[in-house]
């Protein structure tokens, strides 16, 4: 069922502060899908151009080397911009500096309200939003009152409600504690689970990854790994030298199968873990 | 320095009453109007009739008469300075003496003057004060950008002004809030803001607020990025999901409004002193 790309850049380069002596080349020669439907995990550590490469899917940043195409338009391509942003949406790392109003419901209605959409439309969508991430409670509160993983939920709400086929979400949970990153965390799933909405998650947390369909290793600015979750944490050494970890239940197993039990090395969730652990004899 | 509890900006008292039913319009179209008719006012009868007026509004709106007054104290020195001022210096040629003391002499049109100065600017408080009271500053921007509109045909760009207004309503507590966690973090590493005289306190602000701009231009860089992504391209095509209505007490406030204008412009033509 994941088959078409919607996303999609070839021999996509871009260099921050070129023409000076020291230009950074942020991203070189990047070649990746994300698919239609799918939960896709990009991650990396600092600097290895992951932001840098997020930026080029609704066209914050314009590709001067290589292409990306989104649903089939041209990035590059200034008349897309504004298509191209109707497609994809972005969710940033601080929900303090995305968020625009001091009223909930009011920084929903923004992103609707910039595509000139009639009221009862826009009042419809908001309480879509609103509903879908279970904070229709919120709607008449200031964000200043919120805690930082309802912020960052109603961040998603405003690019929810301008229904995108893609969101974007750029570090989503760094700023948040265990329980918001959760509660966010299990929000994005359902996004991608229940309405169908392609998500591409950047982020450091392999916890976090364990949950996507795939999922991209990038490091300075080239795509060093990429499969699925279990396949690329069964390679062993390599995804620790790209300044990663693994997800705790393979470290586990890992350690276990070096103590001499037989677990398979496609391990990742706690709950195959236990599984196999109560299968041995 | 506990900043952040005590940025109190637009007190808005919420309540169902007439006055607070009313369009955010309306209020703000009422309260210029007052405003102007405030100037122009340099009788006592007019303001007898202007204080009776405004004390109706109070009451109407359940503002506790005390809280619509407390935000004078801060004003009170000033005041009191302007009318010793008006008293002493305003003179015109043939006015009386009343009180003299050393240099200074007191006449009886300079304390007229003073008297009309401080009660107008009583008033204007009070008029600005009640809308405040009375009005959310959502719907308080909500009206302006409605009322702007139309200005937009001469080259104001009315919209991003509003939407400017907004977004600093919002920042406000968040940039109250980091400038409470730099003092903070200075004060840890042993920066005593009390000690020292007022040059030594005075240079003592200039590395909080260095971070503080620092860290402002940051914040405004990534929610540029943000709402650029939220398809924001300035106030052309934007629609609004709040629609403001005008309603029967709408109607019935402009007619309240006009009456007591009529009044007071009768007043001023008719019975006023030209001075």
């Amino acid at each position: 069922m994941i088959l078409n790309p919607f996303i999609e850049t070839t021999d996509l380069s871009f260099s921050y502060r070129t023409g000076s002596s020291n230009a950074v080349r942020a991203l070189k020669k990047v070649n990746m899908q994300v698919k239609l439907g799918e939960l896709l995990a990009i991650t990396g550590q600092n600097g290895s151009g992951k932001s840098t490469l997020a930026r080029h899917f609704n066209g914050l940043l314009t590709a001067r080397e290589g292409k990306v195409l989104v649903d089939g338009l041209s990035a590059a391509d200034k008349e897309n911009t504004a298509a191209i942003r109707r497609l994809v949406g972005m969710v940033f790392q601080n929900p303090d500096n995305q968020l625009v109003s001091s009223i909930v419901e009011e920084d929903i209605a923004f992103g609707p309200e910039n595509l000139g959409l009639p009221p009862a439309e826009i009042r419809e969508r908001v309480d879509w939003a609103l509903d879908t991430l279970n904070i229709s409670n919120l709607r008449r509160e200031s964000p200043n009152q919120l805690s930082e993983g309802q912020k960052q939920l109603v961040a998603i709400a405003g690019v929810l409600a301008m229904k995108p086929r893609c969101i974007v979400l750029d570090e989503p949970t760094a700023h948040l504690d265990p329980r918001g990153r959760r509660e966010v965390i299990e929000n994005v799933l359902c996004l991608n689970r229940i309405e169908g909405i392609t998500i591409v998650l950047l982020t450091h947390f392999m916890s976090e990854v364990v949950n996507c369909d795939r999922m991209i290793v990038m490091d300075k600015g080239e795509v060093k790994m990429e499969g699925a979750p279990c396949d690329v944490f069964r390679q062993g050494e390599k995804i620790l030298n790209l300044g990663l970890d693994f997800p705790v239940a393979a470290r586990l197993s890992a350690g276990l199968r070096r103590k001499g039990f037989p677990l398979p090395d496609h391990i990742i969730h706690i709950e195959e873990l236990i599984d196999s652990l109560c299968q041995l004899k | 320095m506990e900043l952040t509890k005590n940025i109190t900006l637009g007190i808005y008292l919420p309540g169902e009453t007439f006055v607070h039913r009313l369009d955010p319009r309306t209020k703000i179209i009422a309260s210029v109007i007052l405003i102007v008719l405030l100037l122009f006012i340099r009788s006592y009868e007019a303001y007898g009739i202007f204080l009776i007026f405004t004390a109706a509004v109070i009451f109407i709106s359940g503002i506790p008469p005390g809280f619509a007054l407390c935000g004078l104290k801060p004003m009170l020195p000033v005041l009191v300075l302007m009318w010793i001022f008006q008293l002493f210096l305003y003179r015109t040629p043939g006015s009386d003496v009343i009180f003299s003391w050393w240099i200074f002499s007191a006449t009886d049109t300079g304390l007229h003057m003073g008297n009309l100065i401080t009660l107008r600017v009583l008033f204007l408080f009070t008029v600005t004060t009640i809308l405040t009271l009375t009005t959310s500053m959502v719907s308080l921007t909500d009206g302006l950008e409605n009322l702007l509109k139309p200005l937009r045909k001469i080259g104001l760009p009315s919209q991003e002004l509003v939407m400017t207004m907004v977004i600093a309503l919002r920042f406000v507590l968040i940039l109250a809030e980091e400038l409470d966690k730099i003092v903070k973090a200075q004060m840890a590493r042993g920066v005593a803001f009390d000690r020292g005289n007022f040059l030594q306190k005075t240079k003592k602000i200039f590395p909080v607020f260095l971070p503080l701009f620092i860290n402002a231009f940051k914040r405004a860089e990534e929610l540029i990025i943000a709402m650029e992504s939220r398809s924001y391209t300035g106030g052309k095509g934007r629609t609004k999901m709040k629609t403001l209505h005008l309603g029967r007490v709408d109607l019935a406030a402009g007619l309240l409004i006009f009456l007591f204008s009529a009044l007071i412009v009768f007043i001023i033509v008719s019975i006023q002193p030209q001075i």
